[in-house]
């Protein structure tokens, strides 16, 4: 067997070797220095240089179109494009991590390469061109976090959080991996072009093709938290420290939604046998939606709360992948979806940055009776948090409101209005519950005394740079929203 | 460039605002809203009011994937609302010298993103421009009166933002499916409103699942909310009566607008066929908000709340006045949105000023005040006069178009109206008999020796009580501005065509 792989192909993956060798060098230093935790900023700097290598890679080898590795990667618009979004998640949550009390103090060199490697496993999810390796890569950035959840020096919660998320997280994972073995008795491959090329003719004539497509989809439904697969989330976000939920909420979803394009564009919600199915699959949706923003309407806890919105997210993505698949070709749908990953990534990230400055102790678990009075104290922070739960909302002129505005476009054209009316009866309940931190901050004074907190000037940058996103991309979603449209282009 | 200065210069004021030092906040902000207010001003000589279309227009690619532009142009439907905004922004800003205390930077601010929604929301001739503008009034109105309001302010705040909004969303979705009819039918997405009037929607009568009827609906509804009308106005008193007195002029004055303002420029001449179906249900609860409006203002024993419920009686007249589809009560619909705008600002005004100084309501309390303050009371009676239409004011002239407008289309309707006519002399001379006539009240017998007004009040009300007068003698000052545009919306109702004049 002849191997022979070409230089560039090594450019291809370049940012994920970056990324993995970058995260090494603090680990090796510190190992060779006895063991002795280096200085956290050192560290961090090491990653950013990593990510900073990365995204040159990333942009240099932009708009390539090609395989690699025997086609075992893929290269094409929707990898590029999440890429960057996964890159700069790792960057900003990095950053956040570096001032968490659950993280930084002993262990923070451990934290980073583990992050970076899950960082690199969503790398593989995202150019996986194969079954097998969209696997390798869905474990690999898993274990890394189930680690990193039970890492926190927080004692109370994120232990039972980590191992109530490997279990689910493996119960998930079995089940992909059973649907892939399915698939791969009746294509004979694992190969992503094949499987998409026979999928229309075999759903039409083959049960077993049937049902390991199913499996498959609920393998991703559940690490994407789409009702019922939703109830590991609250629990998960609540217990892992603040920072790392931000990470874990954005990179996840925003990889795995790639892979699920990917099987979309298969047109396999074309396929006549499929219907009922995909009539499950709206069902689903508007469940997600609903118990996403009734849940987030209960919760005492912030994170808990922002755990459901994220469910209700969900939600609203799964309105865009269904526009993208029954439209057999739709671009709208398509790239409503990636535009709502954008989007949805820098406003969680920042809304979980803001809970995570305002922590002051490791096991701090914040209220909305946490909040009262913040505007006077600490009005950056307020109108920075102000500005994300507005986005998240979808009120103009923020990048939540475009975010919303072409994911309902996209249902609108596919005749998916009823889709899109649940939708907008579940904006509808979140702006309960979103502006209730807002009332907290601003029309209320407080009656708890707030620990005082250190400055942590990194991520209070980090904050305000989400904010500042929010903003632009909301005032000019035009650019970014032709970066979408050409990403997608190719596949769809 | 004049309009879009109009827009954005207030936004450049709020920036300005926060950096102004803190004595220098309050007489910095008058400056720059009388600066912004003689710039409008400049309309009267840009704006030709014989022209039909559209006026000082710009435009520009902002969402072309979409079709979506920044377009905003003028017309007479829309000049006195724009004139309207940017002339209270100082009397609110004179007129909350003493009421607010705290955070004035803050409220200055929201004061100026206010007018830049307010006036974005007025002249945006693209859809989405349009929503945006509307939606983000939300915001800075939702902070007046979370931050600067009464005790029930949370509540208010709160249930005031999530019933604007569940109605604007579906309008979110009429909008979207407006833009894909576009597509369908010239080629080209296009969210602008010249294209919309354009459209050829398919319309069933006697059914309520058709195109036409549901796109008229999810308009009308985040219209009628925001007007409010009856049975969605619930919003409203909780919402006046605990704003700040500046939240509540604005409220009442300007946000209203954004409701009748939507029914002219939208659901009317958008929606023919259904507007003319449908329109019997709008001019009856426009009916039911007035009578109902003034029944329940006439046993409120606190006067703010009396002026909440009188407004949405006075809505309900203009949404009888916009329904009745002819001249008349077009006429009259757009002329009793101003003086609505000019009256009940004026009594919010009037009623913080007292209150500022007794620091209560409740009528009860009151009685002589006639005797211890005669200027106050001067202002209030004649703001009053305004309010129930005695000939002479402004009022008089707007109710009675509409009146005349509806007598043509629904005599008996117009029957129950009138009886509003009535109510509303009955619960706000009732008012003013318990207020300022009769035995020293409570708070009058204790009273410290000045309840009357100074001389800042005076020069808050005296710009409004000029204009109520101006406004009910020479009527065609006003209307001539909007005649042309008015007469063709009702003329050319069922083909409308807006151009954009060169």
């Amino acid at each position: 067997m002849q191997i022979d792989f070409s230089f560039i192909d090594f450019m291809l993956v370049g940012p994920a070797v970056a990324l993995f060798f970058f995260s090494c060098v603090p680990l090796l230093i510190k190992v060779l220095r006895g063991n002795v935790e280096q200085n956290s900023l050192a560290t961090l700097i090491y990653a950013f240089l990593g990510i900073v290598a990365a995204l040159g890679f990333t942009f240099t080898m932009m708009g390539t179109e090609r395989t690699a590795f025997d086609g075992a990667l893929v290269f094409d618009g929707i990898s590029s494009f999440t890429t960057v979004i996964v890159l700069l998640i790792t960057g900003v949550a990095l950053t956040f991590m570096r001032d968490s009390f659950s993280t930084n103090s002993r262990q923070f060199t451990e934290a980073m390469f583990l992050t970076m490697n899950s960082a690199v496993g969503m790398l593989t999810v995202v150019w996986s061109n194969d079954l097998i390796i969209t696997f390798v890569g869905i474990e690999l950035f898993s274990l890394c976090l189930y680690i990193l959840i039970a890492m926190s020096l927080e004692e109370r919660v994120s232990k039972e959080a980590a191992f109530k998320y490997f279990i689910l997280g493996s119960f998930a994972s079995a089940l992909m991996l059973y649907g892939i073995s399915f698939i791969y008795g009746t294509v004979g491959s694992t190969y992503l072009p094949d499987l998409l090329q026979a999928t229309p003719n075999l759903l039409a004539t083959n049960r077993l093709f049937l049902l390991g497509f199913i499996l498959l989809i609920s393998g991703v439904a559940f690490k994407l938290a789409v009702f019922p697969f939703h109830s590991w989330a609250p629990d998960v976000y609540q217990g892992s420290p603040t920072p790392l939920t931000g990470f874990m909420a954005t990179g996840v979803k925003a990889v795995v939604l790639a892979f699920f394009l990917r099987l979309v564009a298969s047109q396999a919600f074309t396929v006549e046998r499929f219907w009922p199915f995909v009539d499950v699959l709206q069902w689903l949706t508007v469940m997600t939606i609903l118990v996403g923003n009734i849940g987030a309407f209960r919760q005492k806890s912030l994170k808990r709360m922002l755990a459901y919105s994220s469910v209700a997210h969900s939600g609203y993505i799964m309105i865009g992948i269904i526009a993208a698949g029954i439209g057999g070709a739709s671009m709208l749908g398509a790239s409503g979806v990636m535009f709502y990953i954008l989007s949805y990534s820098i406003m969680t990230l920042g809304a979980f940055g803001v809970l995570h400055v305002l922590e002051s102790r490791a096991d701090s678990d914040l209220t909305v009776e946490d909040l009262k009075g913040l505007a006077n104290e600490k009005p950056w922070t307020a109108l920075s948090m102000t500005v994300l739960l507005v986005s998240l909302t979808g009120i103009p002129p923020t990048i939540g409101f475009f975010g919303k505005f072409f994911i309902f476009s996209a249902a609108i054209k596919q005749g998916l209005t009823w889709l899109a009316v649940w939708g907008v009866i579940g904006s509808v309940i979140s702006v309960y519950y979103y502006l209730r931190p807002v009332v907290a901050m601003y029309m209320e004074t407080p009656t708890l005394r707030r620990d005082t907190i250190g400055m942590r000037p990194l991520s209070y940058f980090a904050i305000s740079f989400t904010a500042f996103l929010v903003l632009l991309v909301g005032l000019a979603a035009e650019p970014f929203y032709q970066v979408v449209l050409t990403s997608v282009a190719k596949v769809f | 460039m004049l309009l879009s200065l109009l827009i954005f210069l207030p936004l450049f004021f709020a920036f300005v605002v926060a950096l102004l030092p803190e004595k220098a906040i309050r007489p910095g902000a008058l400056i720059m809203s009388l600066l912004h207010f003689a710039l409008s001003c400049a309309l009267f000589y840009r704006f030709d009011p014989h022209k039909v279309g559209l006026q000082l227009v710009e435009r520009s690619p902002w969402v072309p994937t979409f079709g979506i532009t920044y377009f905003v142009g003028i017309d007479g439907i829309s000049f006195w609302l724009v004139m309207l905004s940017a002339f209270l922004t100082p009397i609110v800003v004179l007129g909350s010298w003493t009421a607010i205390a705290k955070n004035v930077r803050s409220f200055h601010i929201c004061l100026f993103l206010l007018l830049t929604s307010t006036i974005g929301t007025f002249v945006a001739m693209d859809a989405v421009l349009f929503y945006v503008f509307f939606e983000t009034s939300l915001i800075p109105m939702y902070f007046m009166v979370g931050v600067w309001g009464g005790a029930n302010r949370l509540y208010a705040t709160m249930k005031f933002f999530i019933y604007t909004m569940a109605g604007s969303l579906f309008m979110l979705i009429a909008i979207v499916a407006l833009i894909f009819m576009t597509q369908d039918q010239f080629g080209q997405m296009s969210a602008s409103i010249l294209d919309f009037y354009k459209l050829q929607i398919p319309f069933v009568a006697g059914t309520v699942l058709n195109t036409q009827t549901l796109l008229f609906f999810a308009f009308a509804l985040a219209f009628a909310i925001k007007v409010p009308m009856f049975p969605v106005h619930t919003w409203l008193p909780d919402a006046h009566v605990e704003a700040p007195t500046p939240g509540s002029v604005i409220l009442a004055a300007i946000m209203l607008k954004m409701g009748t303002y939507g029914f002219m420029r939208f659901v009317i001449p958008m929606f023919p066929s259904a507007t003319e179906y449908w329109a019997w249900l709008f001019m009856v609860l426009g009916v039911i908000g007035i009578v109902y409006g003034a029944l329940v203002a006439m046993v409120q024993p606190d006067m703010k709340k009396l002026v909440a419920y009188s407004s949405v009686s006075h809505m309900g007249y203009v949404m009888l006045g916009l329904f009745a589809l002819n001249i008349y009560g077009a006429t009259g619909g757009l002329y009793q949105m101003l003086n609505h705008g000019v009256s009940t600002g004026a009594l919010f005004l009037l009623v913080g000023m007292i209150y500022e100084k007794t620091h209560s309501r409740q009528i009860a309390d009151y009685g002589g005040l006639a005797r211890v303050a005669p200027i106050y009371s001067i202002a209030f009676l004649i703001v009053t006069f305004s309010s129930i239409a005695v000939p002479l004011t402004n009022g008089f002239v707007g109710e009675f178009l509409i009146l005349l407008g509806s007598f043509q289309a629904n005599p008996w309707l117009t029957a129950v109206a009138v009886t509003g006519v009535i109510l509303g002399a009955v619960y706000m001379l009732w008012m003013v008999k318990r207020i300022f006539f009769g035995g020293d009240g409570k708070l009058i017998a204790e009273a410290h020796d000045d309840l009357d007004i100074g001389a800042r009040e005076i020069f808050v009300l005296a710009p409004l009580v000029i204009l109520i007068f101006w406004m009910g003698i020479f009527p065609n000052d006003f209307m001539n501005w909007s005649k042309a545009s008015v007469n063709n919306l009702i003329d050319n109702r069922t083909h409308y065509v807006l151009s954009v004049e060169e």
